[in-house]
């Protein structure tokens, strides 16, 4: 027993030596390492100017500058721990499926590529940038953690509305009324708090608070901690609001792995208003959205990055509802709109595509704007300019060179949309049969049709090619369960039964 | 000591589900459930008759179940076993019954055989005699080698790696929103596999130059050519295996 203990201070001694030893970090090596992997996107000399920088909103860091936006150490030390910049080097805070390193950004994770003594080399080597030292202050505690609980909650709404919806809109979706640019003039959109997978680090009340009390360096984000600015709030109220948006967490719109969006029959009238009571019983399900990458024009810079869809049918007629969050309500000719957008404003807009003719097999169209063989039918709705209402679009496009622009009144197809703090819900609906049929998707129940989304946010530039998308996905107009699923167990139980009563019977004798 | 034989039935019966869940839950990629249901009554009836084999074990197996029924004394236990039985059998028969709107499977050939000609940038290459004409300097010219390297990188971190990833694990910051997945050319599965020609061949023309079984409609593979000159397709190219350190497969092997 002694011998183990002995044994077991030894080696606990080794590894803090170790431990100590590492956090050195050999600057040569790290050098080395970051002329491989880090450069093309932070710079050969750190200043955030390599090849891959004009591509990428956030800007990769320029770590010239010496701000570290997701730090443990307190407002008024501008040094971060040297565990900070290792914590967001090796990554792991994985939220969103594939993506381990900072959700929203290209910054990825290295611990799975770079071993524990590789990164703090690299800590030691890019602290050179900016001649950072230690930190004089250490970080900061969690002693007086205020548990969650109805009250605390209640509390931290209060508080939010008053020093945080301002940026991050009356809701918490990132909508606020203000335009926002980081110390180097670049264009930072407030966090989405309701999609906590989006956040660069967790939705832990710790971290939030960290957040709160630390602010985000560089960044419009201040600290809350500060005595000396009007937006002090007492430890108790920053605990309280980050336990309030803990609890504003929206996980319906957070993307899983089904693909399938299931229309469910109803038997008369379908709902045509974003607002009918009807669609809570509808089943949803979210999608990615990504920019569009693949043809030209590219577009790199997405601000909206998912969509979630409903859907009802009945025996005449289909009703989808999308359902996606915008920062921003983009109204050509708007002064408001016009304040905070990033340049021009366009108009806000959504599409769904479907293959004109459902595939009989595997074989679909081209997932962007269909091809030569197969055509595709694309219904696209624009939110209007302040002179002209919204309306919708029907396209038919083989391929994106040859798009042809039809009639929607004459197939039934009609849209309408709403948007309400930071988020947008547009509703279409179209008869299940036309009568061009050749041009025509023709729905039919029961057949797994595929669809895919398209947005494009107009405060952000976006138009034309320049939008967000998802492949395809699947459709499918639900059948009613039929009676036998019910029925036959219900049967099988009753066998059964009475097979254990002839049994015990038989044993008896 | 002899493990009862109902236990042992059970307990094997249990375990041989287990083994048949395992790839779903650990690897993500579930047997299913039709196989399971197929595989599970093949180890029932294998057990069964193995357990059963000799009359000894035979009453091990049946004699609790005897006792159960006869025994007075263990009648709760029996009323119990009479309810749940029939309920598990009709819950079974439910989730089997039940339709399960699955989106269906559909598979893709991902590395088909390449055609013998392409046409791309204007011209028109022989795969079976294209080769990267830069691949000589690796040995020729080191330093300049290393120059084509570094560019081929650059065309890499302004084009592929949204997709490809910042590690060329396949895993950008955009891969979650394809299906199928952008490649792992880290894999020793894909470049590492492939001949430069086929690389060259894959880049240029993109998704959509892929032959049907590999199902060009969802590859969300750009079309290279639009984009970029054929110079920088054998740069990246040389970059793409300078990084991930493999070497392209060549006529020899
Ligand atoms: C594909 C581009 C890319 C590559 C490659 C990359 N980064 Fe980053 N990195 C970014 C971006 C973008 C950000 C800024 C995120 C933000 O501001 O929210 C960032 C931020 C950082 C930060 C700041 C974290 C903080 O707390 O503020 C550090 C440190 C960092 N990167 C280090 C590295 C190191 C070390 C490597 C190489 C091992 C590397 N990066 C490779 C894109 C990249
Ligand atoms: C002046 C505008 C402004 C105010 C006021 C503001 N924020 Fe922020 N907040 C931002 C910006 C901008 C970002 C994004 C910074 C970045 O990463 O570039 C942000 C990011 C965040 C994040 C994201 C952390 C992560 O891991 O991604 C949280 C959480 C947050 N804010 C909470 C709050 C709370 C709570 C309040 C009120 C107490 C608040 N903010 C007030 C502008 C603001
Ligand atoms: C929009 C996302 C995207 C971008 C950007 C992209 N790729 Fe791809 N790439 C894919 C997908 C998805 C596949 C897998 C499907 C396929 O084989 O077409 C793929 C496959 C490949 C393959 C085939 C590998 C093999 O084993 O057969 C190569 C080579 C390749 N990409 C190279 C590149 C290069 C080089 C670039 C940049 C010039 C690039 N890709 C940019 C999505 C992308």
């Amino acid at each position: 027993m002694r011998k183990r203990l002995l044994s077991l201070i030894v080696l606990s001694i080794m590894l803090m030596s170790i431990q100590a030893w590492a956090a050195q970090g050999n600057k040569e090596n790290g050098k080395t390492i970051y002329d491989k992997k880090c450069w093309w996107c932070h710079g050969e000399n750190g200043a955030g100017d390599g090849p891959a920088a004009k591509f990428l909103n956030p800007p990769p860091r320029d770590l010239t500058a010496g701000w570290y936006k997701f730090k443990t150490t307190p407002f008024d030390e501008i040094t971060p721990a040297d565990e900070d910049i290792f914590r967001m080097i090796s990554g792991g805070m994985n939220h969103i499926s594939l993506w381990k390193g900072m959700s929203g950004t290209s910054m990825p994770n290295w611990d799975d590529v770079l071993k524990e003594q590789e990164r703090w080399d690299i800590v030691a080597y890019i602290k050179s940038f900016s001649g950072l030292d230690k930190p004089a202050k250490g970080p900061i505690d969690y002693k007086n953690q205020i548990k969650s609980s109805k009250e605390s909650i209640e509390k931290g709404k209060e508080t939010f509305k008053k020093m945080c919806a301002e940026c991050h809109g009356e809701e918490g979706r990132g909508d606020g009324t203000k335009k926002l640019k980081d110390d180097l003039g670049f264009r930072t959109w407030p966090r989405n708090l309701t999609k906590p997978w989006t956040f660069r680090v967790d939705n832990d009340p710790k971290e939030i608070y960290t957040r709160i009390s630390n602010g985000i360096p560089g960044t419009q984000m201040p600290s809350f901690a500060d005595p000396t600015s009007k937006k002090t709030l007492s430890d108790e109220e920053r605990w309280n609001v980050a336990n309030y948006i803990v609890s504003i967490a929206d996980d319906v719109k957070r993307p899983k792995d089904d693909t399938v969006l299931k229309a469910m029959r109803l038997e008369g009238e379908l709902p045509d208003k974003v607002d009918d009571p009807k669609w809570s019983e509808a089943e949803s399900i979210s999608f990615y959205m990504i920019p569009q990458i693949i043809a030209k024009e590219r577009f790199f810079t997405p601000s909206l990055d998912s969509i979630t869809a409903k859907a009802f049918y009945n025996g005449k007629e289909i009703s989808i509802l999308l359902e996606w969050d915008d920062r921003t309500k983009s109204i050509p000719g708007d002064e408001k709109a016009k304040e905070i957008a990033e340049g021009d404003v366009l108009e806000d807009s959504v599409a769904i595509q479907l293959p004109v003719t459902i595939p009989e097999e595997m074989e679909k169209p081209y997932f962007g704007m269909g091809d030569s063989a197969r055509p595709v039918n694309i219904w696209q709705w624009k939110s209007g300019k302040k002179d002209a209402s919204e309306a919708i679009k029907l396209l038919n496009a083989n391929g994106f060179q040859k798009v042809e622009q039809r009639d929607a009144g004459k197939t039934g197809l009609r849209a309408t949309g709403i948007y309400n703090n930071g988020t947008w819900r547009v509703v279409m609906k179209r008869q299940l049969s036309t009568e061009e049929k050749a041009k025509d998707i023709q729905f039919e129940e029961g057949r797994y049709t595929p669809i895919a989304f398209a947005a494009w946010d107009g405060s952000n530039g976006e138009s034309g090619s320049k939008h967000v998308m998802t492949t395809w996905s699947w459709l499918l107009l639900k059948p009613a369960t039929p009676k036998s699923t019910y029925f036959i167990p219900l049967i099988v139980v009753l066998v059964v039964f009475g097979g254990e009563l002839l049994l015990a019977r038989g044993q008896k004798k | 000591m002899k493990i009862p034989r109902l236990l042992l039935f059970v307990i094997i019966v249990v375990i041989s589900y287990g083994i048949f869940k395992a790839p779903g839950i650990l690897l993500n990629q579930p047997i299913p459930s039709s196989l399971i249901v197929m595989y599970m009554f093949f180890a029932v009836v294998t057990t069964l008759l193995w357990i059963t084999s000799t009359e000894k074990d035979m009453q091990g197996l049946v004699g609790p179940i005897k006792t159960m029924i006869q025994d007075p004394t263990k009648k709760t236990l029996r009323n119990i076993v009479f309810v749940i039985v029939p309920l598990v059998a009709g819950g079974i028969t439910y989730t089997q019954l039940k339709p399960s709107y699955e989106a269906p499977v559909e598979l893709r050939s991902i590395h088909p055989a390449p055609p013998s000609t392409v046409k791309a940038f204007g011209k028109t290459f022989n795969l079976a005699t294209l080769v990267n004409p830069y691949r000589k300097l690796e040995k020729e010219d080191p330093a300049k080698f290393t120059q084509l390297v570094k560019e081929g990188g650059e065309v890499y971190f302004k084009n592929c790696f949204y997709c490809h990833g910042d590690k060329l694990d396949g895993k950008g910051h955009y891969a979650h929103g394809f299906n199928p997945l952008p490649l792992a050319f880290t894999d020793i599965g894909t470049i590492a596999q492939l001949q430069e020609s086929f690389v060259f061949w894959r880049i240029s023309t993109g998704g959509p130059g892929l032959p049907k079984e590999a199902a060009p409609w969802v590859s969300a593979m750009p079309v290279w050519e639009n984009f970029i000159t054929e110079d920088e397709v054998w740069k990246v190219i040389l970059f793409l295996y300078n990084y991930t350190g493999y070497a392209p497969r060549s006529w020899e092997k």
